[in-house]
C-alpha cells in the first residue's frame, strides 16, 4: 500500500515538474518580453515627455476655455499623454508576452481571450480615470461652496460626494470587466439605496421636530425692521 | 466701429438739429417721473447753448419710452438707446458695463465731442455735478475722468482691498474707484473703449475698466470728488459670486495687458478736483467674529485647495493667523497682496478650475476684512484712508514678486 502512494506521488510530482517545464519557456517568455517593453514604454515616455516639454505643450493646451488642470490640478496634459504612452507599450507588451507563452507551451487560446479582453481593460481604464476625475471636481466643488455658505460639516459632504461618485465608478469599471457578475450590480444596488434610504430616514424623523418648530417660530415672530448691513463688501 | 442698436432715424434727426457736444448716457432703467425732474433742473442749471448741445440717452423700450417721450417738452434733447438683452441672473455689475459699452457706442455714432456715462439712479444728473465731469474733460484736457465717491470706514471694501491698489500698482495709476459707475470721456477715449469693446464681445472681460483702457493708451485721467453715492442692491448677491465675477474680471484685464504693466514702475497720482465730500463717521463698530470663523472654516478645509495656489511660506503664514487669538488677529498687507498676485497667476495658468479659485479666495478676503474691521474700528475715516493708502503701497513693493512669478512661474519658490 505504502508503495503504491509513494508511486502515486511520485507520478503526480513527476506531472507537475514535467508541466512546470513545459510551462517555463512560456513565462520566461512572456518576463523576458515585458521587461524589454518595459524598458521601451519608459524611453518612450521620457522621450515624449521631453519633446511635449519642448514645444510647451502645456502652456499651448491651456490657451483653451477648458484644459485638464481645471478639472485635475495634478494631472497635466502632458503627464496624461506621457501616461498614455507609456501604458500603450505595456499593453502591447502584455500581449507579445501572452502570444509568446502561447508560442512556447502546449496551452492554445490564451491568447484570443487575453486579445478579446484587452477592449474592455481599456474601456474600464477610461471608465477609471473619468470616474477619478469628476468624483474630485465634484468634491472640491462642494468643499468650497459648503465653505463658503460657512457649513461646519463641509469636509464631512465633500468627502461623502466623492465616495458616492468613486463607488459608482468601481461598480461600473467591474462591471465591464464582467468580474464578480450579479453581486456586484446587487452589492451596488443595496448600498446605493441604503444611504439613500439612510439619508430620506435621516432627515424625514431627524428634522421633524426642528422643521416643526422652526415654522412655530416664523408664524409667532413679529415682523422686524430690516438690519441695515454695517459692513459692505461692494 | 460698433454699432449701437438705436433707430437710424433718430440718429439722425438728433444729428441734425445741433451737433451733439456731450452725450449723457444713462447705464441703468430710469424712472421717467425722475428723470423729467432732473432734466428740467438741469435746464435751468446750463446755459443755453450748453442745453441745445446736449443729448440724454437712456435704456429706453415700450412703456418707459413712452412716458419720457411725452415729457419731453423742454429744449434737452433725449434718446433711447437699446441695450441687449442679458441673463437675468447676471451681476447688477454686468449689466451696467454692457450699458455702458452701448452708450459708448452711441456717443461714436453721433460724434459727441465728450460723454458722461451715468449711473440709473440718475443722482449724478445734475448741472453742478456734471460740470465737474466737463470741466475736467475741456478745460484740463482729461481723456478719462472718474469720480471719488463720499465713503465710509465700511464701505467699498472688495474695492479698497483688491480692485483699486490692484489696479494702482499694475498700470501705476493712483485711481481710488477703478470700477466706477460713473465717469466721463473724450471722444478719443469713446472711440478706444468702443473699439476694445468690438473686439472682446466674446472675451472672459465682462466688465468694462476705463481706468486700465485709459492707461494702456496713456490717455489722460483725472478725479473728481462727487458728493453721490449709489445704493447697490446686494439682496440675494452671493459674496463668493460677486468676488469672481469682479476680481475675476481684472484678473482677465491682466493677463491681457500683461506686456504693458510688466514695464510699469511706480504709481502716479492722478490730477483730483471739486471739494471733498464730508467724512461721514459709521459710529457703530463691526463684530470681526463672524469673518475670523469664515476664515478660520475656510483654513480647516482648503488647505489643500491653498496649496495649489500659494506657495508654502504663504501657507505657513496663513498657519500661524489661524492659531493667533480673535483680539491679535491681523493680516500683514504683504501677505495679503502676495496672495491676490498667487490667484492672479493661478488664474492665469488655470492651475484650478477659475470658479474654485475664486470660491476658495473668498475666505481668505474674509480674513483680511477682519483684519481691517479689527485694526481701524477705534480709528477715524481719516486714519482709514490711510490705511487703504498703505495697502497700496504694500501691493506696489510686492509688484516685483508677481512680475518675477508671471515670467517665470515654474521657478522654485519656497
Amino acid at each position: 500500500m505504502w508503495q503504491q502512494i509513494e508511486d502515486s506521488l511520485r507520478e503526480s510530482m513527476g506531472r507537475v515538474f514535467t508541466k512546470i517545464a513545459t510551462l517555463l519557456p512560456g513565462i520566461l517568455a512572456f518576463v523576458f518580453v515585458l521587461l524589454i517593453f518595459l524598458v521601451i514604454a519608459w524611453l518612450a515616455a521620457m522621450l515624449v515627455r521631453r519633446v511635449l516639454m519642448a514645444v510647451k505643450f502645456d502652456e499651448r493646451t491651456s490657451a483653451g476655455a477648458t484644459t485638464l488642470t481645471e478639472w485635475a490640478p495634478l494631472h497635466t496634459p502632458t503627464i496624461l499623454v506621457t501616461k498614455i504612452v507609456f501604458w500603450s507599450f505595456v499593453t502591447i507588451g502584455v500581449l507579445v508576452g501572452v502570444s509568446a507563452f502561447e508560442a512556447a507551451s502546449t496551452e492554445s487560446g490564451i491568447s484570443a481571450y487575453v486579445f478579446a479582453y484587452v477592449p474592455r481593460v481599456i474601456g474600464a481604464a477610461i471608465l477609471l480615470f473619468f470616474g477619478t476625475v469628476i468624483g474630485r471636481f465634484l468634491s472640491r466643488s462642494v468643499l468650497i461652496s459648503a465653505v463658503n455658505l460657512n457649513l461646519q460639516y463641509a469636509r464631512l459632504l465633500a468627502t461623502g460626494v466623492r465616495w458616492l461618485v468613486f463607488v459608482l465608478t468601481a461598480a461600473m469599471v467591474l462591471d465591464h470587466l464582467a468580474i464578480g457578475g450579479e453581486i456586484v450590480d446587487l452589492a451596488f444596488g443595496i448600498l446605493f439605496g441604503g444611504i439613500v434610504l439612510a439619508l430620506a430616514l435621516a432627515v424625514g424623523l431627524g428634522s421633524r421636530d426642528l422643521v416643526s418648530r422652526s415654522l412655530e417660530r416664523e408664524a409667532n415672530r413679529p415682523v422686524e425692521a430690516p438690519v441695515e448691513e454695517k459692513l459692505h463688501h461692494f | 466701429m460698433p454699432k449701437s442698436d438705436t433707430a437710424e432715424e433718430t440718429k439722425v434727426e438728433i444729428q441734425e438739429a445741433a451737433p451733439v457736444d456731450l452725450l449723457i448716457g444713462i447705464s441703468s432703467a430710469v424712472n421717467p417721473g425722475e428723470l423729467q425732474q432732473h432734466v428740467k433742473g438741469l435746464e435751468s442749471g446750463f446755459q443755453h447753448a450748453e442745453v441745445s448741445g446736449t443729448v440724454i440717452a437712456y435704456p429706453g423700450s415700450g412703456i418707459e419710452e413712452a412716458a419720457v417721450r411725452d415729457m419731453q417738452a423742454g429744449s434737452t434733447r433725449l434718446m433711447p438707446y437699446s441695450m441687449a438683452a442679458s441673463d437675468p441672473t447676471s451681476l447688477p455689475w454686468v449689466v451696467s458695463a454692457a450699458a455702458q459699452r452701448a452708450i459708448c457706442a452711441l456717443a461714436l455714432e453721433l460724434k459727441a465731442k465728450s460723454c458722461v456715462v451715468i449711473h440709473g439712479d440718475v443722482g449724478m444728473l445734475s448741472s453742478e455735478r456734471l460740470r465737474l465731469f466737463t470741466q475736467a474733460l475741456q478745460e484740463k484736457q482729461c481723456d478719462l475722468v472718474v469720480p471719488v465717491y463720499p465713503s465710509k470706514k465700511f464701505d467699498g471694501l472688495l474695492n479698497h482691498s483688491i480692485l483699486a491698489p490692484l489696479t494702482r500698482a499694475l498700470y501705476g495709476q493712483r485711481v481710488r474707484y477703478p470700477l466706477a459707475q460713473d465717469f466721463g470721456c473724450s471722444s478719443r477715449m469713446t472711440q478706444q473703449l468702443g473699439e476694445n469693446h468690438s473686439v472682446r464681445e466674446h472675451s472672459d472681460s465682462t466688465l468694462l475698466w476705463p481706468v486700465t483702457q485709459a492707461a494702456v493708451s496713456n490717455y489722460q485721467t483725472c478725479q473728481v470728488n462727487v458728493d453721490v453715492q449709489h445704493a447697490v442692491q446686494t439682496e440675494g448677491l452671493e459674496l463668493s459670486a460677486v468676488l469672481a465675477s469682479l476680481v475675476g474680471s481684472v484678473f482677465a484685464e491682466m493677463e491681457r495687458y500683461a506686456p504693458f504693466w510688466q514695464r510699469v514702475r511706480n504709481s502716479q497720482p492722478v490730477a483730483l478736483s471739486g471739494n471733498i465730500a464730508q467724512q461721514v463717521s459709521d459710529g457703530e463698530t463691526v463684530d470681526a467674529k463672524p469673518l475670523i470663523d469664515s476664515f478660520l472654516l475656510g483654513s480647516r478645509n482648503l488647505q489643500e485647495v491653498w496649496a495649489l495656489v500659494l506657495p508654502p511660506v504663504t501657507l505657513l503664514e496663513l498657519k500661524k493667523l489661524a492659531r493667533c487669538a480673535p483680539e491679535s488677529f491681523r493680516m500683514p498687507d504683504e501677505l495679503w497682496s502676495r496672495i491676490v498676485y498667487d490667484f492672479a497667476l493661478a488664474y492665469r495658468l488655470r492651475t484650478i478650475n477659475r470658479g474654485h479659485l475664486m470660491g476658495a479666495l473668498t475666505p481668505l478676503y474674509l480674513g483680511w476684512v477682519a483684519s481691517y474691521v479689527q485694526e481701524v474700528a477705534a480709528r477715524s475715516p481719516m486714519a482709514a484712508e490711510q490705511r487703504f493708502e498703505q495697502l497700496a503701497k504694500a501691493y506696489e513693493e510686492s509688484k516685483p514678486y508677481l512680475v518675477s512669478r508671471w515670467r517665470w512661474p515654474d521657478r522654485f519658490n519656497p
